[in-house]
């Protein structure tokens, strides 16, 4: 009985438009890629248990001065981390990262399910990362463990996991540097989506036309009832 | 002043206002016998055209993948048409993804178990131990952020329905880079058409990292009910097994002991699942040794490493995948980001048996995108093999401009030689697969002759795109002495760039404006006559309105 596609805002929607990007790509404009994401380009290993692409483990970015403190964290994948966010079917353990300015940041991706996930970050620095992402991915039952370092902006970045619809049914996070600017649209467990499904009977707009012409009928009888009747 | 004149002056406007295209024609030629025909006012000027310059029909082939090359030792032929699949993908479908250098790996955007190559159990000199790894992916998926789709792949200039399709285990992101939103030229529709040797023993891992449940099903391809474990292996949820859920896995054992042209589709809520794009082509090759196959050919079309079989008796052979889509289906997926909406809408709100389809593709791409990759390319007294499928809910009458083909198999089976038989049209029947044997001997009855001869779907409604023409999935057998160097063919007719616009198939381009656009470019609007039909509704609510007055208030008369 659930389901009418309202999608109110969408005056707002045209402006903001691209806010998946907003805040991890915008920063980096670099030239753009028309080619085929050409793998050659990326430090990168891959065999069939996964992929670690751009991982930095000592090269500092050009903005900071010295290193930050270090970071590990163990970030499990999968349908199981779904079932807290209803609407949702494949998460993260952990959807949020905030570290310090220049700091190094070692991610391990603890894959549950038996097909691919990813963490991959957008954004960072391309004179270090090409394509200015760090990547790993992990093959079902797998995991992957890179490293990278984070430049000194306080600024939000996004996390994601890009296999086709991953990201827009649950593999969304962020990674804030600092006080990082701002929190990206629909993060579970963060912050709301851009465009709301509504969870009201598919007929909803037929109960609103309808109460809306018995107000406006009962409105105009009470008003003019003395004058015409 | 009195009610009434304001009455009178109310219905004069009205009379005045009355379009005459309202009046009864004999009260018309009435009036024209008192008082003379009408006087002469302009009719409204053309407007001119939009000018929209749209796409590029043939793209450069930037990265060389239509070349004829030779990968990890596969020869690879080069492909005519104008858009082509990438050459070290091929390269790892024939060796096996598990036997090819790192390097074309790389460039193949396979990961090293896609297509697994094992033993080869009959001494015959190519491998017979072959695993595939698919996963499910959603084309023209919903977002919860984006005005558009995401993973897009479009049929025709600005057509984007969803899809679901089957394709090969791959690494890295699914759009073409973070800035495109495109998907890249593994995932596309149609799902890929799978080659292997009758006798083959295969395994097949469904990898299902969709967000519903999904099975295979093996339509002609013969396997057992149920796996040597026990497992289920018909892909059937009420009879054989449980579905593959979000997340999981399941692999599947086939054992193939006659060959031909089969089918391949998800079996889950099948009326649904099959038509938003989960099925292909699966080709069970006659056993021939050193028959190294290309284990998957992406988006059908041109097959650039055929079989040993087939190059016993064709020049060359293509695969042709047709579909139709009723865009109120495919499009749900856009309307609704939370999978049980999603599910709803699909599996309870849609009606298939009120379903009309609205677009036609021809493998995954309407016209003029069918120009860019599935010609029929042939040289004269060639002989070419067809493997034709329809996976539409709708038969499809084929039609050949200057050819007849003859029908070698139906559904994989051979046709006695006695009983073939040879037409210009071929009907082929939901989930039917005809083998199609073309000769272009000149002749006057297998060919008429060189040139670019169009071959389509003869129903009226699969030549257009939403009902635009020409559109659906028209496509042509074109000689190689009509097509130019990038594999676009030679053409004597009309300019095509009103079809590579997006206006076109949205309907606000004039069919025949680019070649006569005084005669037949869009009249501008008739600014008088609205004037005159809101003066005429104006004084009628006048009208009506003062006579209600004047019941209530006599006075006032
Ligand atoms: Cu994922
Ligand atoms: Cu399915």
């Amino acid at each position: 009985m659930l389901k009418s596609p309202i999608t109110g805002n969408a005056f707002l929607a045209v402006i903001l438009g691209c806010v998946a990007m907003a805040a991890g790509a915008s920063q980096q404009p670099g030239p753009a890629q028309t080619a085929q994401h050409t793998a050659h380009q990326h430090n990168m290993t891959l065999d069939s248990g996964g992929v670690v692409m751009n991982s930095n483990t000592d090269v500092l970015p050009r903005d900071c001065k010295q290193f930050g403190p270090d970071y590990e964290f163990t970030v499990s994948a999968g349908t199981e981390f779904a079932t807290d966010n209803p609407g949702t079917v494949y998460g993260f353990s952990q959807h949020e990262f905030l570290v310090e300015p220049c700091s190094r940041v070692t991610i391990t991706l603890v894959n549950k399910d038996q097909v691919r996930h990813q963490w991959m970050i957008h954004g960072l620095p391309r004179y270090l990362y090409p394509g200015g992402m760090f990547h790993l991915e992990a093959a079902g039952g797998h995991s992957r463990t890179g490293t990278f370092i984070v430049p000194s902006d306080h600024q939000t970045y996004l996390v994601h996991c890009d296999v086709a619809q991953h990201m827009e049914k649950g593999m969304k996070g962020q990674l804030k540097v600092g006080r990082g600017s701002g929190d990206l649209w629909s993060i579970p467990g963060v912050s709301g989506n851009f465009l709301a499904d509504a969870y009201v009977p598919e007929e909803i707009e037929w109960y609103v036309g309808l109460s809306a012409v018995a107000a406006f009928v009962l409105t105009t009888l009470l008003l003019l009832r003395k004058r015409f009747f | 002043m009195r009610t009434r004149w304001w009455l009178l002056i109310s219905v004069l406007v009205a009379l005045l206002c009355f379009p005459p295209q309202w009046y009864p024609k004999s009260l018309r030629l009435q009036f024209a016998q008192w008082f003379g025909v009408s006087s002469y006012r302009p009719l409204p000027e053309s407007r001119p055209p939009a000018g929209e310059t749209g796409e590029e029909p043939c793209p450069t082939d930037v990265l060389g993948w239509r070349d004829a090359q030779t990968i990890e030792g596969v020869e690879i032929r080069r492909s005519p048409t104008c858009v082509a699949d990438n050459p070290h993908a091929i390269a790892a479908f024939v060796r096996g993804t598990n036997n090819v250098s790192h390097q074309t790996l790389m460039k193949s955007g396979l990961t090293p178990d896609a297509v697994v190559k094992g033993r080869d159990l009959d001494g015959d000199g190519d491998p017979d131990e072959i695993h595939i790894r698919l996963e499910v992916v959603e084309l023209n998926g919903g977002s919860p952020e984006l005005q558009q789709p995401v993973t897009q792949f479009a049929i025709a200039p600005g057509i984007k329905p969803g899809f679901w399709v089957f394709a090969p285990k791959h690494f890295g992101m699914d759009t073409e880079n973070f800035q495109s939103l495109k998907a890249r030229a593994l995932l596309r529709l149609p799902s890929p058409v799978i080659r292997i040797e009758q006798g083959d023993q295969v395994r097949i891992t469904l990898e299902n990292g969709h967000y519903m449940p999904h099975t295979l099903h093996f339509h002609g391809v013969d396997h057992s009910f149920r796996d040597a474990s026990g497992e289920g292996n018909d892909g059937v949820p009420f009879t054989s097994e449980v579905p593959v859920l979000p997340g999981q896995a399941r692999t599947y054992d086939l054992n193939p002991r006659t060959a031909g042209t089969k089918f391949y589709h998800c079996h889950v809520q099948p009326h649904v699942h099959v038509m938003m794009g989960l099925q292909g082509l699966f080709v069970v090759e006659e056993n021939r040794p050193n028959n190294w196959l290309q284990t998957l050919n992406i988006g059908a079309g041109h097959v650039r490493v055929p079989s040993q079989a087939v190059k016993e008796q064709f020049d060359r052979e293509y695969d042709l995948h047709y579909m139709d889509i009723d865009s109120d289906l495919n499009n749900r997926i856009q309307r609704f980001n939370d999978p049980r909406l999603i599910t709803e809408s699909m599996h309870r709100r849609y009606d298939v048996t009120d379903a009309t389809s609205d677009y036609f593709v021809l493998n995954g791409r309407s016209f003029p995108y069918t120009f860019r990759e599935s010609l029929v390319i042939v040289r004269p007294d060639e002989r070419i093999k067809l493997r034709v499928a329809n996976g539409g809910s709708n038969g499809i009458a084929l039609h050949t401009h200057g050819h007849t083909v003859t029908i070698t198999h139906r559904d994989g089976i051979a046709v006695e030689p006695a009983s073939r038989i040879t037409r210009d049209v071929v009907w082929i029947a939901t989930a039917q697969r005809l083998d199609l044997s073309l000769v272009t001997t000149n002749d006057g009855l297998n060919s008429y002759g060189s040139g670019v001869w169009l071959f389509h779907d003869h129903q009226s409604r699969g030549v257009t795109t939403d009902g635009i023409g020409p559109g659906g999935n028209i496509s042509a057998i074109v000689y190689e002495d009509y097509l130019q160097d990038d594999g676009w063919p030679k053409t004597y007719g009309v300019n095509w760039q009103p079809y590579f616009t997006e206006a076109y198939y949205r309907r606000q381009t004039p069919v025949w404006e680019s070649y006569a656009p005084g005669l037949f470019s869009e009249p501008r609007m008739d600014g008088w006559m609205i004037v005159r039909l809101l003066g005429f509704a104006i004084a009628l609510g006048a009208v009506f309105s003062l006579v209600l007055v004047a019941s209530r208030h006599p006075e006032r008369w």
